[in-house]
């Protein structure tokens, strides 16, 4: 517990961090006020516990608790208005829009609420209560599957697609070690990929 | 007027015009060269890591403000316009065209003859592949020649494309390595190996995979060429009285209200098939009302390219999808066609695939899955056999009407229209479009089912042309072309149109090595006259 808490303080310090980052190298900056859309320390605290739901087991705590900071450092390091990828084919100037995290505090109050009002604290909720809470909460937010990117449609949504679509879970679900998008050298690829640790 | 002097004025900064310049700096050293390029130069290898990262989490563009926003044509297949053009994301595929592609008419009866023999053309193919150190097998077919090998061993198969060749070749069909300008494992050209970050097609971390920004900064600091960016060329002018390029007017995206006016012995148009053919009719005059080089009325004619049918198939066969999506395979098969056949000609490309074997956050029934059911619902289906991707690109042949137009709806700031590009098949191949999607689905089943696979969808037709190329055609004749096969106006002796612009027909695969062959072709003609 100590060393959750020692994270929760980290991630609260990160959330008070000065203003904003400024795009470097990147034509015109984008300034992004980040402390109004990061999450507060106790929401932090639950969605660390939503996370024992919501992530597979098999990477222990130790790795739910990783794949929350690095979700959040994600939406800190969101960058609004810049050009997304334009590729071939019928190419049209999009760029990045809103950060995702601007309804999140919301998200996770009401859902602090709901848990309160079935008990108490989400993670100690029976599995089908929690099941119920997400459920309803999805559909309000309209969350159909796993976005792409974390959209902002909801939090707990956008935590599990960051995580799920990430080359680690992918690794998981084949019990391979893959490493998609990670630097390789190319001998490893030409055998079948080794087992993941147990 | 300021005013810049030099010998050859290069329009474009892609990367027919980076190989261009290297070989014609080799050729006649002291030459001064100077290219113009609309776009900035993107010269930061240092960030490509950071790049690369960006792109993958966040979904934005690697090459940061590699478009001008008010100089972009309908029609066009990418927004680029940068110093390295649209090869500083390419996947760099290597494939040569065959025979057939440059004989249509004689051997089929069909579209027009290249007025360049092929065995020429090998020659270029081979200093091509040299320059970009293309990594490529001999193909297992005796007609593909080649008179050198290639300069790196073929990138090796990745455990699933070594079960994928195994599937697809019970079909009958034999299949290689797909050739990429890629230094497999040593730097070359200052370069880095490849770290198979599998991100080919947007930024590669270490330059492994060629894009001609490379080329252009070792030019630069050798002092072989000189470099304008940002400076948009909207017009050719004639010198007085005669049919003589005099000079190109250039307006710096900083300065837009001062014309800098270019002035050389020679000018070379490698802008690509779009703003090439785009210049010449812009730059119409009294002489040429209908656009510079343009007497046959066939500059912008001729658009072409060549659509593509993809499909997902299902096999029993047991992959890991991630290892090296963005390498592939190819079959070359479908590249001849016995003359007394009904004409079919596509190459065949097959890829690792995770289609269907994503993770998902409900069941069949709509139940909300919560960590472990969902890896365990996500297993249920990723360990249940492979997807594969398939895809063929088929050879389909322009009419005069596939055209690059003028567009007075769009304009950019200065005022002068934007280009429309409208594709159009000539009647033969509009005949035998569904005959072509029959075939290539038959190709693509029979694979399949050798190994108790199928079909996942229905094989779908591309929404638009690959590789697009055309607008500027070579050809034998004034009347039936733009320029000779040199890329050599017709109309204007010192007034050259190089790569993708000149080609009469698309071919039936990946098009940038033959755009940089003819161009490399055209490099030594050019030498001749300077």
């Amino acid at each position: 517990m100590k060393r959750r808490e020692a994270l929760q303080t980290l991630a609260t310090a990160a959330a008070a961090l000065p203003l904003t980052r400024l795009r470097q190298g990147f034509g015109a900056q984008v300034r992004v006020p980040l402390e109004a859309q990061e999450l507060t320390s106790d929401q932090v605290f639950v969605l660390r516990d939503v996370a024992g739901t919501v992530l597979p087991s098999a990477i222990g705590r130790k790795g739910q608790d990783e794949a929350v900071d690095n979700f959040l450092r994600w939406i800190r390091d969101y960058r609004e208005g810049v050009p997304l990828s334009h590729g071939y084919g019928e190419p049209r100037l999009v760029k990045s829009g809103p950060s995702p995290a601007r309804g999140y505090r919301t998200q996770m109050d009401a859902l602090q609420a709901a848990a309160k009002a079935r008990g108490g604290r989400f993670g100690a909720l029976p599995l089908e209560d929690r099941r119920a809470l997400l459920d309803d909460a999805f559909k309000a937010a309209d969350v159909r599957n796993l976005p792409g990117r974390p959209d902002g449609k909801h939090v707990v949504a956008d935590l599990m697609a960051h995580y799920f679509r990430s080359s680690a879970a992918n690794d998981l679900c084949y019990n391979a070690r893959i490493g998609r998008n990670t630097y390789r050298a190319i001998r490893v690829t030409t055998v079948r990929p080794a087992p993941l640790k147990s | 007027m300021p005013t810049h002097e030099c010998d050859v004025c290069v329009i474009g900064g892609g990367i027919t015009a980076a190989m261009l310049i290297e070989r014609l700096a080799e050729l006649k050293p002291g030459l001064r060269i100077t290219a113009v390029e609309a776009g900035r130069s993107i010269f930061d290898r240092d960030n490509r890591g950071a790049y690369h990262r960006r792109s993958l989490e966040y979904g934005e563009h690697p090459w940061h403000d590699d478009y001008i926003e008010d100089q972009q044509a309908k029609g066009m297949i990418s927004m680029t316009m940068a110093v390295g053009g649209q090869a500083l994301h390419w996947g760099g595929a290597c494939n040569r065209f065959s025979v057939e592609d440059l004989r249509l008419k004689s051997i089929y009866g069909l579209a027009d003859d290249w007025p360049i023999e092929w065995d020429e053309l090998e020659k270029y193919y081979v200093e091509a592949e040299r320059r970009l150190n293309v990594a490529g097998d001999p193909s297992p077919y005796p007609e593909d020649r080649r008179s050198a090998p290639y300069p790196q061993a073929a990138m090796p198969l990745s455990f699933n494309l070594q079960v994928l060749k195994k599937w697809a070749e019970q079909s009958g069909l034999r299949f290689s390595p797909l050739p990429l300008s890629r230094n497999i494992d040593k730097p070359f050209g200052g370069r880095g190996a490849c770290g198979l970050y599998d991100t080919c097609g947007d930024v590669c971390p270490t330059g492994a995979r060629y894009s001609p920004d490379f080329t252009y900064q070792q030019l630069i600091a050798a002092k072989k060429v000189t470099l304008h960016d940002r400076m948009l060329v909207r017009k050719l002018v004639l010198a007085d009285g005669t049919d003589t390029i005099a000079a190109a007017q250039g307006y710096h995206q900083d300065r837009p209200n001062e014309v800098m006016e270019y002035r050389a012995r020679l000018f070379v148009l490698a802008s690509g098939q779009c703003w090439s053919p785009h210049l010449l009719l812009l730059s119409a005059n009294s002489r040429f009302p209908n656009g510079l080089a343009n007497r046959s009325g066939l500059v912008g004619r001729y658009m072409n390219g060549h659509k593509f049918i993809s499909a997902q198939a299902a096999i029993d066969e047991e992959t890991f999808p991630g290892q090296n999506m963005t390498h592939s395979l190819i079959s070359r098969e479908y590249f001849r066609c016995p003359a007394n056949r009904p004409f079919v000609r596509h190459d065949t490309r097959v890829w690792e695939s995770s289609a269907g074997k994503e993770p998902r956050l409900r069941d069949g029934g709509g139940r909300l899955l919560l960590g472990d059911e969902l890896l365990n619902e996500w297993r249920s289906r990723a360990l249940k056999g492979s997807s594969v991707r398939l895809r063929a690109y088929y050879d389909s042949h322009p009419s005069a009407d596939s055209r690059l137009t003028l567009d007075s709806t769009s304009k950019n700031r200065y005022g002068d229209p934007m280009p429309k590009i409208d594709r159009q098949l000539d009647a033969a191949s509009l005949a035998r479009e569904s005959a072509t999607m029959a075939h290539v689905t038959a190709v693509f089943e029979r694979m399949a089912k050798a190994s108790n696979g199928r079909l996942v969808n229905k094989p779908v037709n591309s929404n638009y042309w690959d590789h697009p190329a055309g607008g500027c055609r070579m050809g034998a004749s004034r009347s039936n072309s733009v320029c000779d096969s040199y890329g050599r106006t017709h109309d204007h002796e010192n007034l050259f149109v190089i790569g993708a612009p000149t080609l009469p027909t698309g071919g039936t695969t990946n098009g940038t090595l033959t755009f940089v062959a003819v161009s490399l072709r055209s490099a030594n003609r050019i030498a001749e006259l300077t």
